[in-house]
């Protein structure tokens, strides 16, 4: 477990050294394909997993409330 | 004409003091502040569910898992002003499940768990409202939001409220959130029709249900079966989001998820049998021994890392990991990828590809295995050792001048998505989504 922690802060604190890129430089990261989110109709999907899957979270979905029992 | 230059002398002074005012005035610090929502826009969004399978958890771990769902949402959002943005998110789901029509499988004379019942369990309507309010920084580099969400069905009500704060920094190459919510559900209990003359007020055997049904197997049906006094049932989830920008074409994120719950986690429809306990069958339909008894609190834990990469103009690359535990004694590891293929300016299509894998919970048990001297048990094939493959694919159309019209919104963009999901349990399903936004002229 401290193992995974320890590789864990590694590799965020690697992220913090990468080159910044400019705004006029994000173009391609602008692109509504690259955010870091699901497509807002891939919602009901993911609502689906969250109630035939044991897992949920960590996805922006759903992590309880509401039944989901059926 | 000496009284016409004195005229002129003032005239030109006082120009040029109205200049050097308005030049002072531009000179002041006033950056240019876009707007966070340019204009309203509505996402309207719908789907049209189903799934079978041989493993349902109303007739203890055997019997139809049909079930369809046609869900449909509004989600609007309203520039309050140039930094707060308030969004209403309303949306209805109707259902019919040949597993929850088993609360009751005698709706129709013969009960088998095999087969549909008719009655007032078979399907349901779920309903759901959440305001969501934000606000924006002038800098844009802060940003916070309260929520507030209410649904209800017809055995279940859930009342959820919580708040974000996002702070971007390193020129928005890097980003870090903080968020929560509290989710105060409760239950309406319903038991399967056979457990009830058992409850607090019921005449056991003698009840007007077994009037004139002949219970074979074991006649003296005697289920170990105690209502839930609690019907409660409280959700509580804090969660921490990193996110980098790695590379002009590269940028990925990190996420945790906390959720501690407690309160009546059981479902009270789902049926047990025990392994240990003489059967009693009233026609082909198994009688229960008890419902699913789970602990009253469970931790849950997901840690997830996305990772997008622009690889063309044509084509780009989104995968998505997640490592999942709690204290039920249930593991699991999510996978999926995406390739978004752009085919012309205005249409892209995304197949993409999805694995899920668990481990069974500490309290699952098979169709009549249980033992009635465990404290916990469930026959929840949700809660049990499975994988999944899910295949999907999509199509979008984009059209960034909003000709196509609605009334006063122009078409943005229309989205439509069909998933088909496998378990390597007798379980199956698919899905048709779509989503079309519009933007208000």
């Amino acid at each position: 477990m401290i193992k995974r922690i320890l590789l864990t802060a590694i590799f965020t604190s690697s992220l913090f050294s990468c080159v910044v890129v400019k705004e006029y430089d994000k173009v391609n990261l602008n692109d509504p394909d690259m955010v870091l989110t699901d497509k807002p109709c891939d919602r009901n999907i993911t609502t689906m997993h969250s109630y035939r899957e044991a897992a949920s979270g960590a996805n922006g979905g759903k992590t309880g409330g509401g039944c989901g029992c059926n | 004409m000496r009284s016409k230059l004195k005229l002129l002398y003032i005239i030109l002074i006082c120009c040029s003091l109205l200049k050097v005012n308005a030049q002072e005035k531009g000179n002041t610090n006033y950056e240019y502040k876009k707007r966070v929502l340019e204009t309203t826009e509505v996402d309207f969004l719908t789907s049209y569910y189903a799934q079978d399978g041989e493993n349902a958890a109303v007739s203890g771990g055997i019997g139809t898992e049909e079930l369809t769902d046609f869900t449909s949402t509004f989600v609007v959002s309203v520039p309050l002003n140039d930094d707060d943005i308030l969004t209403v998110d309303a949306g209805i789901s109707a259902y019919t499940s040949a597993s929850s029509s088993n609360i009751n499988p005698f709706d129709d004379g013969q009960g088998d768990a095999f087969q549909a019942s008719s009655g007032a369990s078979s399907g349901d309507v779920w309903s759901n409202l959440t305001l969501n309010y934000s606000h924006s920084s002038d800098d844009r580099n802060s940003i916070w939001s309260a929520k507030l969400s209410v649904s209800a069905e017809y055995d279940y009500f859930s009342l959820g409220f919580g708040g974000s704060y996002t702070k971007l920094f390193n020129e928005k190459n890097t980003e870090v959130g903080v968020h929560g919510s509290v989710y105060l559900d409760t239950w309406k209990a319903i038991y399967p029709i056979e457990l009830r003359p058992f409850g607090a007020n019921g005449n056991g055997l003698n009840d007007d249900f077994f009037d004139g049904r002949t219970i074979t197997g074991n006649p003296n049906y005697d289920p170990n079966f105690t209502e839930f006094s609690d019907e409660g049932r409280n959700t509580y989830n804090v969660g921490l989001s990193f996110s980098q920008i790695l590379h002009r074409n590269v940028q990925g994120s990190l996420a945790l998820d906390v959720v501690h719950q407690e309160g009546l986690l059981s479902t009270p429809f789902q049926r047990i049998y025990f392994g240990d306990v003489e059967d009693s069958f009233i026609d082909d339909f198994h009688l229960a021994d008890d419902i699913e008894q789970l602990p009253d609190t469970r931790l849950k834990i997901a840690i997830g890392g996305r990772l997008n990469y622009y690889i063309n103009q044509k084509l780009s690359l989104r995968t998505f990991y997640r490592y999942y535990f709690d204290d039920w004694g249930i593991t699991a590891h999510t996978a999926s990828v995406e390739v978004p293929f752009k085919i012309t300016d205005k249409f892209t299509i995304y197949p993409s590809y999805r694995f899920y894998t668990q481990t069974a919970a500490d309290y699952f048990y098979t169709y009549n295995s249980a033992l009635s001297s465990a404290a916990f048990y469930t026959s929840d094939f949700d809660l049990s050792e499975y994988s999944a493959n899910q295949i999907g694919f999509g199509v979008s159309y984009v059209d960034i001048f909003n000709k196509a019209h609605v009334w006063k919104f122009g078409i943005k963009s229309i989205d439509i998505k069909y998933y088909n999901y496998d378990r390597n349990t007798p379980f199956n399903s698919n899905i048709i989504t779509a989503g079309i936004k519009f933007v208000m002229d």
